[in-house]
């Protein structure tokens, strides 16, 4: 059983293209098409990597990534913000969050992914190893 | 020799006249020499200073001990050339005095040195030199300033006005600001003529070369003890300038909402092309495993995301497409009061109130029902959208329209609040979706457009924590010009 990646986004074509990629490539995905219990979901599953939407309806993918990096039993797991809302090299994360305390993410992917580039990112977060496996102590 | 066979030669006409001159002449006149003795002075002089026989000039101008630091003889010595100064001396009666003097080189030889200097003075009194100011701050002034008459000629200009208008004076106003032959509508002076009130307008005149020139008027009456107004004092700030900036201003937000519309496409399309690369994936991967499913699957997600990228463009074209407001005379309170009654139940759902605050004094306005109806629709659901995300209690939606200075109010404000919310209020004001998948994020600026269309302009309010709040501010001239035009 590969490494275990949740996917949170809106949209369901894009949740289905992401599946489908991590299953090919050897991951466990998961997903969810909000950030409503996403907290809950993360503490059952465990994931290795999140992959995170910006806009959606209700909540922001912004403010539940503030949260996880909030909580030190998640905090250690990796998040890459996929979205369309910015071209990647001008995502600036302090621009959304007041914040200071709170890490920028891992990584930043624009919509629509380079599939190579998504799997070589992956592999490079999850084999990095230095975050100890949620529910540990940190 | 001639003249020996003269006793007493008689006084020489000319030498009267002269004589005469000098102590007639309505000034006092002084002649000083290179020590500033006074070594002759008229009848005039001696009446005003005193004797003034052995003495030095600054102890009779100013009954000083020792020269004055400004004096204008001494100018005159040096440069041998007249000139003019005033000063402030004392009297015989050691009364204050200001005076003007005008002061002339005298040389004994053409072309030697200046031994003496004529001084002619002449006093100012107090209410001379308010004049002299009151012309000078009349001409000075850097605004237009005439007096127009009860006929609506001017009778008097300053300088500035001269300056740029012509030589006018006789002449009917509305013909020297605008070149018009009748009196112009609106006229801020006949106004001030009926009520005798200080009236403001700004119009668009032409100078005497022809060139455009935009002024801020006000209006005063100008009564003379009586209670008739005989005149009107037109005061005119030139704001051509200001009109020129306000125009780039203008052009600028134009263009910014040209990047915005942009990059607000861009997102959009961004998403489709991740659903349509994902379908290609999928395809892909089935025709590679041979799983017939896999096939259709990402098939099916090709062709839905065919139909986004053809409503997107719908939409955009739709939003591209030029039209001219359809102006119908209406009250904008009932527009107000039909958005309410669309929105009031889906917003109750959410817990959410939607009020509305219709200010009595809002008169009818050439508006299109159908545009502003959209706008409306727009901002009301984007506010309600607002306040679903801050998850608070107690959040509510108000729609507002009012009579600002001459022009037509419109204000969509929520208070929702919390990190979601600062984001999306921050995403919102460029313009971006925020409906999931729905939107084409399409709806500001279609709000926007319309507003603009209208001749008005859309302002965001929003400070952090404290909800947005969006202003459409229709000037009433510009929907009236429109609505005229439409005729």
């Amino acid at each position: 059983m590969g490494p275990k990646v949740l996917i949170i986004d809106d949209e369901a074509d894009v949740i289905k293209y992401l599946t489908v990629v991590l299953k090919s490539n050897g991951f466990l995905p998961y997903s969810i098409n909000s950030v409503k219990d996403a907290k809950a979901v993360v503490e059952k599953i465990n994931p290795d990597l999140i992959c995170l939407d910006i806009m959606m309806p209700e909540e922001t993918g912004i403010s539940f990534y503030a949260k996880l990096k909030r909580d030190k039993n998640l905090r250690s797991i990796p998040v890459i913000i996929i979205s369309g809302v910015v071209q990647a090299g001008e995502f600036d994360f302090r621009s959304y969050l007041s914040d200071n305390s709170i890490p920028p993410p891992e990584h930043f992917l624009e919509k629509p992914i380079n599939v190579e580039e998504f799997i070589g990112i992956i592999n490079k977060l999850i084999k990095s190893g230095n975050f100890p496996k949620s529910g540990g102590n940190s | 020799m001639k003249s020996n066979n003269r006793v007493n030669p008689p006084r020489r006409l000319a030498d009267m006249i002269y004589e005469e001159l000098f102590h007639q002449v309505p000034f006092n006149v002084a002649v000083i020499d290179r020590n500033y003795n006074v070594v002759e002075a008229n009848k005039n002089f001696t009446e005003y200073f005193g004797n003034w026989k052995n003495k030095k000039c600054y102890a009779v101008y100013k009954k000083l001990k020792k020269p004055c630091k400004d004096c204008p003889s001494v100018e005159v010595f040096k440069k041998g050339k007249p000139i003019v100064a005033d000063a402030v001396g004392v009297d015989q009666h050691g009364r204050k005095t200001h005076y003007v003097g005008h002061v002339f080189p005298l040389r004994i030889k053409e072309g030697g040195r200046v031994e003496y200097a004529l001084e002619m003075t002449h006093t100012v009194t107090e209410t001379d030199r308010w004049q002299q100011e009151y012309q000078i701050l009349f001409d000075r002034v850097p605004c237009y300033i005439t007096v127009i008459g009860e006929d609506y000629r001017i009778v008097r200009a300053n300088e500035a006005f001269r300056n740029n208008f012509g030589e006018v004076l006789g002449q009917h106003c509305y013909k020297v600001y605008k070149r018009r032959t009748t009196k112009c509508p609106n006229c801020p002076a006949a106004k001030t003529f009926r009520d005798g009130r200080v009236h403001h307008s700004t119009q668009l005149g032409m100078g005497k070369r022809g060139q455009d020139i935009n002024y801020a008027v006000s209006t005063t009456p100008l009564m003379r003890g009586s209670d008739n107004i005989a005149h009107v004092i037109e005061i005119s700030n030139d704001i051509t300038a200001l009109k020129k900036l306000e125009h780039q201003v203008i052009e600028a937000e134009r263009l910014g909402a040209v990047g915005q519309t942009v990059a607000g496409l861009a997102h959009s399309i961004k998403n489709i092309l991740m659903g349509l690369e994902g379908g290609k994936y999928i395809v892909s991967l089935g025709l590679n495993k041979n799983d017939k499913e896999m096939i259709s699957e990402g098939w099916e997600m090709l062709e839905r995301n065919f139909e986004k990228t053809t409503s997107l463009v719908k939409d955009f074209l739709s939003f591209s497409k030029g039209r001219l407001p359809q102006l119908k005379m209406i009250k904008p309170g009932f527009l107000v009061k039909e958005i309410v009654d669309l929105y009031k139940d889906i917003a109750a759902q959410s817990g959410i109130e939607l009020r509305s605050e219709i200010d009595k004094n809002v008169k009818s306005a050439p508006l299109d029902p159908d545009g502003i109806h959209t706008c409306l629709t727009n901002l009301v659901s984007n506010a309600i959208d607002a306040c679903l995300m801050g998850k608070q209690k107690g959040t509510e939606v108000l729609i507002k329209v009012s009579e600002g200075r001459d022009k037509l109010i419109f204000e969509v404000s929520d208070n929702g609040s919390g990190i979601d919310y600062e984001i999306k209020k921050k995403i919102f004001t460029t313009f971006f979706t925020t409906k999931g998948g729905e939107g084409t994020g399409l709806g500001l600026l279609t709000t926007r457009k319309i507003v603009q269309e209208h001749g008005g302009k859309i302002l965001v309010d929003s400070e952090k924590g404290s909800g947005a709040r969006f202003r459409m501010e229709f000037p009433r001239k510009r929907l009236m010009a429109l609505y005229k035009e439409m005729k």
